[in-house]
C-alpha cells in the first residue's frame, strides 16, 4: 500500500517533468507550412499564418514538432518565435548552492560585474585548467564513439535583414 | 639702473639645472630610453606571436577563474575537453592547445580568451537541452579565439601602454616591476572587455562561424539556434545578467543567424543532435530526482 502510494507520487513527478519539458510555447513568426515530417521535401499538412501559438513537444536538427490548432505536425525552428515561460531550472539561479564546498552555505556563487572587477589570477586554478586538455586521438576517439560524422563546410556570407 | 625681471631669471635657473642633472647622467643614454620607454603598443597586439597570445590568455582565463573557481567534477571536466577539442579541430586553428573548463557559477555565461582557453559557466551546462547546443555555444566560443577578436578588443585600452614593458611582460617569468607594469594594464583591458562586451559584429560573425564549425563536427548547427531561442525566451534576469549586458539581443542574433543561414544545412544528412554520453552526464531534473530514490522497497520486518 505505502509502496504503490510512493511509485504513484513518483509517476507523477515524472510526468509532471515531461510535461513541463514538452511545454515550450511558440509563435508563428513567418507564415509558411506545417509538415508531416523534419525534412524540407515531406508531405505538407497545411498553411501555418504569421502570429499562430504553438506548443513546441520535440526538437530535431532546424525543425520543431508542433501542436498548432488541433494539429500536429513540423515547422522549422527558425520560423517560430519562442515565448517567455517559466521552464525547469529558471528558479534555480536563485538557489546558488555550491558544490565545491569553496564557498559557504551562505555564499551567492554569481558571476556578475562585481566579481570580475574584484578579481585577481587565480594560477592554482589557472594550472588545474591547464591539465584539462585532452590529445587530438582522444578526442577523435570521444568523436567516433559518438558517431559524429566530419563534413567540409564553408563558413556563411552575412545575410542581408531588412 | 633696471629692475630684474622676476621670469627672466627663473626660466633662466631653471634651464641652467635641466642642463646640469643631463650632463650627470649621460646625455644620450638618457634620450635612447626615454624614446624606447615612449613608444607606444600602438597596433603592436596584433603581431604577438602565438605563444604570446597564449600568455595573455592564461592570465585572463586566471582572472575569470579568480571570479568563479572550477567546478569539482572531473567526469564533466573532461568531456567538455574532448567536445571542445573535436569542435577546435575543425576551425582554422586546430593546433593551438585549446584548454576547456566548467566554471563553478549557476549564472549562465561563456567566455574565451586568447590562445585557446574558453570557460563556460555550470549554469549553462545545465540549460543545455542536448549536445549540439554545447557544441554551438562553444564553437561560438572558437570563433572569438580563431579570428582574435579578444585582441582587436584590449588592444584599444592598451595601446597607450609603453611597447618595451609588454616586451618585457613577455620574456620574463614573473617578479618584474617593468613587466608587472603591462600585467596590470592586461588585467584591467581584461576586466573592462569582460564586462562590456566584444564588438556587436564580432559577436554575429561568432555565430555565423559556431554553427558552421559545430555542423563540419557532426552537430545540428541548429544547437546554437537553440540556445539563442532559450535567451530570447528568458524574462529572469537574474543570474543572465552579465550576459545579457555584453551581447547583442538574442532575437536580433537570430535574424542575422537565419539571414546567413537561410536553406544552407538543408541537405546535410546525419548530424547529430544529441548523444547518450550527454545525456548521462546531464543533471537528472531536480523534480524527479528525490521521488525515484524513494522507489527502492524497505526491508521487510521479520515477522514474529
Amino acid at each position: 500500500m505505502r509502496n504503490t502510494r510512493v511509485i504513484l507520487v513518483a509517476a507523477i513527478a515524472m510526468l509532471s517533468w515531461t510535461a513541463v519539458q514538452a511545454n515550450e510555447r511558440g509563435i508563428v513568426i513567418r507564415a509558411g507550412d506545417l509538415f508531416a515530417e523534419p525534412f524540407i521535401d515531406a508531405a505538407k499538412l497545411g498553411p501555418l499564418t504569421g502570429n499562430q501559438p504553438v506548443t513546441i513537444t520535440e526538437r530535431r536538427g532546424g525543425w520543431l514538432a508542433v501542436e498548432v490548432g488541433g494539429r500536429r505536425g513540423w515547422v522549422r525552428m527558425l520560423n517560430v518565435r519562442l515565448e517567455a515561460a517559466p521552464r525547469p531550472g529558471a528558479n534555480t539561479a536563485a538557489m546558488r548552492t555550491g558544490s565545491t564546498g569553496r564557498t559557504v552555505a551562505t555564499g551567492v556563487k554569481g558571476l556578475d560585474e562585481v566579481d570580475i572587477r574584484g578579481a585577481s589570477i587565480d594560477r592554482e586554478q589557472l594550472a588545474r585548467l591547464d591539465q584539462l586538455a585532452v590529445s587530438e586521438s582522444d578526442a577523435r576517439q570521444h568523436a567516433v564513439q559518438d558517431n559524429l560524422k566530419e563534413s567540409r563546410v564553408d563558413y556563411l556570407k552575412p545575410g542581408k535583414v531588412k | 639702473m633696471r629692475r630684474p625681471r622676476p621670469l627672466w631669471s627663473l626660466l633662466l635657473v631653471c634651464a641652467l639645472s635641466s642642463t646640469a642633472a643631463s650632463a650627470q647622467f649621460g646625455p644620450l643614454n638618457s634620450i635612447v630610453s626615454k624614446a624606447r620607454s615612449a613608444q607606444k603598443i600602438g597596433e603592436g597586439l596584433r603581431s604577438i606571436n602565438e605563444q604570446e597570445e597564449i600568455k595573455i590568455g592564461g592570465d585572463l582565463a586566471g582572472m575569470l577563474l579568480g571570479a568563479a573557481p572550477l567546478l569539482d567534477d572531473p567526469a564533466k571536466q573532461r568531456y567538455l575537453n574532448t567536445l571542445g577539442g573535436w569542435l577546435a579541430l575543425h576551425s582554422e586553428r586546430p593546433r593551438l592547445p585549446w584548454k576547456f573548463g566548467i566554471l563553478d557559477s549557476n549564472d549562465f555565461n561563456a567566455f574565451s580568451t586568447p590562445g585557446g582557453y574558453v570557460l563556460i559557466t555550470r549554469g549553462l551546462f545545465d540549460r543545455m537541452r542536448n549536445e549540439s547546443e554545447l557544441a554551438g555555444v562553444l564553437a561560438h566560443e572558437i570563433a572569438h579565439v580563431v579570428r582574435k577578436h579578444h585582441l582587436q578588443a584590449l588592444q584599444k585600452g592598451l595601446r597607450e601602454q609603453s611597447l618595451s614593458e609588454m616586451r618585457n611582460y613577455f620574456s620574463v617569468s614573473t617578479g618584474n616591476g617593468i613587466a608587472d607594469r603591462f600585467a596590470g594594464a592586461l588585467l584591467s583591458a581584461g576586466k573592462e572587455m569582460y564586462i562590456r562586451g566584444l564588438d556587436r559584429e564580432d559577436e554575429y560573425e561568432a555565430d555565423r562561424m559556431g554553427v558552421v564549425i559545430a555542423a563540419r563536427s557532426g552537430f545540428s548547427p541548429y544547437g546554437l539556434v537553440g540556445v539563442l531561442q532559450t535567451l530570447s525566451a528568458t524574462t529572469d534576469e537574474k543570474g543572465y545578467g552579465l550576459h545579457n549586458r555584453t551581447h547583442p539581443l538574442p532575437l536580433d542574433r537570430l535574424v542575422w543567424l537565419d539571414a546567413a543561414m537561410g536553406t544552407r544545412f538543408d541537405s546535410m544528412q546525419g548530424l547529430v543532435d544529441d548523444v547518450p554520453s550527454f545525456v548521462t552526464l546531464r543533471n537528472p531534473p531536480p523534480s524527479a530526482a528525490p521521488p525515484a530514490r524513494q522507489i527502492k522497497p524497505k526491508p521487510k520486518r521479520p515477522k514474529g
